[in-house]
């Protein structure tokens, strides 16, 4: 497939640009050169472990750590007590009353979801540490604990947190085009509850912190995997009271995210009292029951769905009643519960919307900005209400989907939210990708299996991946918020070798942001990518950044890529001034090729190493006016606008990447296990900058949407708030064995509003959950099953043929 | 993750293993350690002291003998699955060592371990069940033979005293005319199972049931014979009518449990659906 | 606590040895008192595969292993697979395929496929799947981990 990119019908943009060239990072970890967090080891470390609530819900009496203190190893015990006396609340981004919210990075006074930290102990040894936790004794009052969202809303119901006085964190209603018109003028009007479960990014490594507080200058280093570590920086100078040039933020190579690893503030905070407290580093990895039990779990959603729609299939309104349960704490919500709003009415032309927005705390770990955060839930809404729409107006889906799809030619769209969709042929992808299992050979092959009891099924779907937020957004959730826009820093230079250096403010896990860097950068200079040099990892003292810095929301090839061309233009402006200095010529008849600057059409040239000696060690050589040396930053802002908070529209985000996919599946009847028989996904980002790359990310989104829809739920106990997929044995990562071939094709929409055309790519926005869904909804068809649960485990759907069938009957 | 302290011990022959284990209370065996080890860094299980027998020599081979193998307690599930003497005589027991985990765990794991370890959704011992096994246990007091049907006494409880390890496993050499399946459903390929079903059928010259042997894993406290099943199947002609009302009745005498993968009352129904499946299979398995 | 003793075993053709206590396991012993810290941890419990080594000849899961019991053994890890600063053929593959991605669970999928391929050296699809089995990856949906080892597959044949 990544020949097809290279076809003739594709345009290569530059000569790097669009090729798909092996990973630089790659090297290093296919030989275990790697370097993660758990790989560094400072002298004098000590080595944490985390005492976790075995209660959802439950006061905290009494702490006696006075045992575990005695154990030979043990060097330092933070409890809440520490907690309280180093750190404040975390701020919250919510209007009152859920603004009081208390959040620390330790249960104080109650513990709310089962696995949340009561106490973190520091020794010589990790298996000190874990033995240590096991002596400190904890007197709990239980308390009831409200483990549903619509449970959580009852007059009566136990309150998460009782200094807001409500379990509803934030509504708001948004109400776009004319609905009330809509629903008036329709031929039907077809309801839905649908439910989205709690799945997550668990990425292989778990979370992992090493802090080291350097008493001589006052500095704490925090050696960390998040994602997102700018947006740490300021919740752990404000919770710390601690200037931030006293906090450095190093992230080494990391082990996946998918989003969950952007709230692993709260560790760092801990392991950093810990270090403070002992007055030696202390390093924490988190174990995997921990990692599953802790949150960073997925918003679980309810939705009341209305639909108008006319005879023909076409539909005029959507009207959505949402119900976020986000866990125990907000961390980044209610974030989740609003980024619907940037795909408001998903692929589709439908004008008129209007959504009831509820975010509910209850006692499940914390939720995260898990991939395709907050989009997937609404798109997932919206595809399964086009589904029943066609369905039970007896048409077909597809055709259904492609009547309602936004055309080509409406592109750049404007939303019903005020969002822009950039670019785009979505029937041509979503036809493409039938095509690619066979579509109308399976349709033809159907009504036969059928006959033979076989249940198959097609589905397809399209999500779109936006990417490049708008922090602005957030204003829409309450006005005070002091975030908009999106930016990125990055900063370049040429060393006296005519070696070309790049550093960018952004924590990669997987999208090799050191290969496409050099890829963009060759371009610009005329060298190979071999000859630019990207600084892995970040290191808060190191790399430029800003507020939006991180690797989160499918935005590096727009927003990372926007800060290093902004930086390179600026650096080659500079050797190009310096050359023709040398080379008695006019800076626009330069160009730049093989390490060298010439004089176009000559042979007239000077080398990098050449200019750079100027630049660097013989400034009495250099032009009038020239400041010495090459080095340049460049910060790159993305081209939004304010929300309109009166309408509550904004333009959420930049681009609009998208995945059409479409599969069949069969049904096993007699057990309701669903089996992939093909799959197939068309991916538009625009203009790539590595295939190889953007062809990793599609298989993998598809892989995690798979996983979603099949085999992937963090369980909870409704009586006792346990979690009850604890570790790998029920929490269901597919194997090679459960994941089918992924057919992959592409096409190629660039975005008109980045330079290269690039959109961001990465969430992928899990579009199985869309398209397995509606294909076992087909395979059942013949018993008229539907599906309103995103995640259809065997027995699920076992339950659904045996109760359709009794009716039947 | 770390297991709580324990001593570690190390025999170097079985009856030395027997004596620690009788000297120490809180002594377990380890063998291929793939749920003894897990158990104990999640702090599930805690012995004082642990008694290595993967250095005792000889105590990995699988050799037939008269109608019976004979399996060395150590041989790991990778042999098991591929032992030629296994496949071909007694190729049930190879499918369902196939069915363990994953490669990495079939290369550690052992057959007396997880017989031992008695997990009643565990592939092996369900297969054992239904194949007759035999266990030899050793004691300070000398051997004994415990039939699979006396072996597994409820979860993870099996008739071996505390002092005793498995010094043998033996299975038949199965009957010419036998068909044999171990199938089962699970969410995953490597998963244990919500559903086990090991079946064995050998016919008479005339095509008649001779004998049938169903295993059903999961739905109880230990795996479980399907005895009305194996009554509905023996001396009848085995149409689909008869193997499909046979099945019917693998819900007799079950006591399943329930967990997030499925419920008792699904895998009630699953022990019927996968008995009939693995009765099929077996059959269709029987050689010209 | 148990007392530690010193251990020795052979870790890439190299004889090395470390104190270690009963309850070391051998992932941390090869991490931490060896320094070898290319076998990484996933998971605890013996599922992800992450910690995949080759021991005796055989894969298996460094996590549930005791160090003790790896006394004298011979040990292979991803550090001793490229030779001279020549890749192996499976690593290789792995760079030429874009068989990873943020790189956590590749020495285990490598070490996986090395045991596979020198039992089995031209394995069918459906044989790599099932000797992948045992280690999970996040990134990849296995799409370019499959390709990278049929890859290998042919470059060791040649």
């Amino acid at each position: 497939m990544t020949e097809a990119l290279l076809s003739k019908e594709i345009p290569v943009p530059r000569k790097w640009v669009g090729t798909p060239i092996k990973a630089k990072e790659f090297p290093r970890l296919i030989t275990g050169q790697g370097r993660y967090v758990d790989d560094i080891k400072i002298p004098n470390m000590l080595y944490a472990a985390l005492l976790r609530s075995p209660y959802a819900h439950a006061k905290i009496k009494r702490i006696d750590t006075s045992k575990a203190e005695k154990l030979p190893g043990v060097v330092a015990i933070v409890t809440q007590e520490d907690v309280l006396k180093y750190c404040k609340p975390y701020p919250q981004i919510v209007p009152p009353p859920a603004d009081k919210l208390l959040d620390y990075c330790i249960a104080v006074d109650k513990v709310r979801f089962a696995g949340e930290p009561v106490a973190a102990v520091a020794a010589t040894e990790r298996a000190i540490a874990e033995d240590a936790c096991e002596l400190i004794e904890v007197e709990y009052e239980p308390l009831p604990p409200v483990m549903d969202a619509e449970e959580a809303l009852k007059p009566d119901a136990p309150l998460v947190h009782e200094e807001v006085g409500t379990n509803l964190v934030w509504h708001e209603v948004f109400d776009y085009g004319d609905v009330d018109k809509a629903f008036a003028e329709a031929d039907k009007v077809i309801s839905l509850k649908l439910h989205h479960h709690r799945y997550g990014g668990a990425p292989t490594e778990t979370h992992a912190v090493v802090a080291d507080y350097d008493k001589g200058t006052g500095v704490l280093t925090i050696y960390c995997n998040n994602q997102m570590p700018m947006f740490c920086m300021a919740l752990i100078g404000l919770s710390f009271n601690m200037p931030t040039d006293k906090i450095r933020i190093i992230t080494p190579d990391i082990g996946g995210g998918f989003g969950s690893k952007i709230l692993s503030y709260t560790y760092m905070m801990l392991i950093s009292i810990l270090a403070m407290k002992a007055g030696r580093p202390v390093k924490w990895m988190e174990d995997r029951r921990e990692n599953l039990a802790s949150g960073t779990h997925c918003n679980e959603a309810t939705f009341y769905v209305e639909a108008a729609v006319k005879k023909d299939g076409t539909i005029l309104g959507i009207k959505a009643k949402t119900l976020h349960d986000v866990g125990a704490y907000l961390r980044y919500e209610p974030v989740g519960a609003l980024l619907w709003i940037q795909v408001s009415s998903g692929p589709y032309r439908f004008k008129n919307l209007r959504m009831d927005v509820n975010a509910i705390v209850t006692n499940k770990g914390p939720v995260a900005p898990i991939r395709g955060y907050g989009r997937i839930q609404h798109l997932w809404m919206l595809e399964r209400t086009v589904e029943q729409v066609a369905r039970q107006l007896g048409l077909d889906p597809i055709e259904v989907k492609l009547k309602n799809y936004v055309r080509p030619e409406e592109m750049p769209y404007v939303s019903p939210s005020g969002a822009t969709y950039d670019s785009g042929d979505y029937p041509t992808a979503l036809k493409k990708a039938l095509q690619m299992i066979n579509y109308d050979e399976w349709r033809r092959k159907q009504p036969e299996l059928w006959r033979q009891g076989r249940f198959v099924g097609i589905g397809a779907a399209l999500f779109q991946d936006s990417g490049t937020n708008n922090f602005a957004q957030v204003r829409l959730i309450y006005k005070n918020n002091p975030f908009s826009g999106n930016s990125r820093m990055a900063e370049m230079w040429m060393d006296e070798f005519g070696r070309i250096i790049v550093a960018v403010g952004s924590n990669p896990h997987g999208q090799c942001h050191e290969t496409v860097v050099s890829q963009v950068v060759a371009d610009v200079f005329g060298v190979t990518p071999d000859d630019v040099f990207v600084v892995p990892g970040f290191d808060s003292w190191v790399h430029g950044w800003t507020g939006h810095s991180g690797s989160y929301a499918s935005q590096f090839a727009v927003s990372g890529i926007g800060a290093v061309l902004g930086a390179a233009k600026r650096l080659r402006e500079k050797i190009a001034t310096i050359a023709a200095h040398m080379l008695k010529a006019k800076p626009e008849d330069l160009e730049f090729k093989e390490g060298k600057v010439c004089v176009k059409g000559t042979d007239r040239c000077v080398a990098f190493w050449q200019v750079a000696n100027l630049a660097y060690r013989n400034n009495l050589e250099l032009p009038e006016g020239v400041e010495p040396g090459l080095r340049v930053i460049y910060t790159w802002k993305a081209p939004f606008k304010l929300p309109d908070l009166e309408k509550k529209t904004v333009n959420a985000t930049l681009t609009y990447s998208y995945q059409a996919h479409a599969c069949v599946v069969e049904v096993d009847p007699e057990t309701g296990k669903v089996k992939i028989l093909d799959y197939a996904v068309v991916d538009d980002c625009g203009v790539p900058i590595n295939p190889h790359i953007v062809e990793g990310q599609v298989h993998g989104s598809t892989m995690n949407g798979i996983a979603a829809a099949l085999f992937e739920e963090y369980v909870y106990s409704k009586d006792t708030g346990q979690l009850l997929a604890s570790t790998f044995m029920d929490y269901l990562f597919p194997t090679a064995l459960e994941i089918p071939d992924i057919k992959v094709d592409h096409m190629i929409s660039p975005s008109p509003f980045t330079e290269l055309g690039t959109k961001g790519v990465g969430e992928g926005s899990l579009v199985p959950l869309g398209s397995i869904a509606g294909a076992i909804e087909d395979a059942l068809s013949p018993l008229g099953v539907v599906i309103t649960d995103s995640h259809n485990p065997p027995e699920r759907i076992y339950r659904m043929i045996k109760e359709a069938q009794k009716k039947r009957k | 993750m770390i297991p709580r302290s324990f001593e570690y011990l190390r025999p170097s022959t079985l009856q030395e293993a027997v004596q620690l284990l009788d000297k120490y209370e809180e002594s377990k065996i380890l063998a291929g350690g793939q749920s003894l080890i897990a158990l104990m860094k999640l702090r599930l299980a805690s012995p004082k002291y642990i008694i290595d027998i993967t250095r005792i020599p000889g105590l990995s081979y699988v050799k037939e003998e008269g109608n019976k193998i004979l399996i060395g307690p150590l041989t790991t599930h990778d042999t098991v699955e591929n032992s030629p003497i296994i496949r071909n005589k007694c190729p049930i027991l190879s499918e369902a060592a196939s069915r363990i985990g994953d490669q990495q765990i079939r290369n550690r794991g052992t057959i007396a371990g997880t017989l031992c370890h008695a997990d009643p959704s565990a592939d092996v011992p369900t297969t054992f069940l239904a194949l007759d096994g035999e266990v030899v246990a050793m004691g300070k007091d000398g051997e004994r033979v415990i039939k699979a049907k006396d072996f597994f006494q409820d979860f993870f409880t099996t008739a071996l005293n505390p002092n005793e390890v498995v010094k043998e496993v033996r299975v038949p050499v199965l009957p010419p005319k036998t068909g044999t399946a171990y199938i089962k459903h699970a969410r995953r390929e490597g998963d244990f199972a919500i559903v086990a079903v090991a079946a064995i059928i050998t016919l008479d010259e005339n095509n008649v049931c001779k004998s049938a042997s169903i295993s059903l894993g999961s739905v109880g406290p230990t795996p479980l014979r399907a005895v009305e099943v194996e009554n509905a199947l023996v001396g009848k002609k085995l149409t689909d009518e008869v193997i499909v009302a046979a099945s019917e009745l693998a819900d007799r005498g079950i006591s399943p449990p329930s967990d997030i993968h499925g419920s008792a009352e699904y895998r009630a129904e699953m022990a019927k659906v996968f008995t009939k499946r693995a009765i099929r299979l077996a059959l269709s398995r029987i050689g010209g | 606590m148990a007392e530690k003793r010193r251990i020795k075993l052979t870790v890439n053709g190299v004889e090395m040895e470390g104190e270690a206590e009963p309850r070391t396991l051998l992932v941390h012993f090869i991490r931490d008192t060896l320094g070898l810290t290319g076998t990484h941890i996933g998971c605890d419990t013996g599922h992800c595969g992450c910690c995949t080594i080759i021991m005796n000849g055989v894969s298996v899961k460094s996590c549930m292993v005791l160090a003790y019991q790896a006394e004298g053994a011979d040990i292979l890890t991803i550090e001793g697979l490229a030779k001279d600063g020549k890749l192996h053929p499976i690593q290789e593959a792995f760079w030429e395929n874009h068989g990873l991605q943020c790189g956590y669970c590749t020495p285990g999928q490598i070490m996986s496929a090395y045991f596979l391929l020198s039992r089995n050296p031209k394995p069918t699809e459906e044989e790599i799947r099932r000797g992948l089995e045992g280690n999970y990856c996040r990134c990849t949906g296995y799409v370019n981990i499959i390709k990278s080892v049929k890859a290998a597959a042919e470059k060791m044949s040649k």
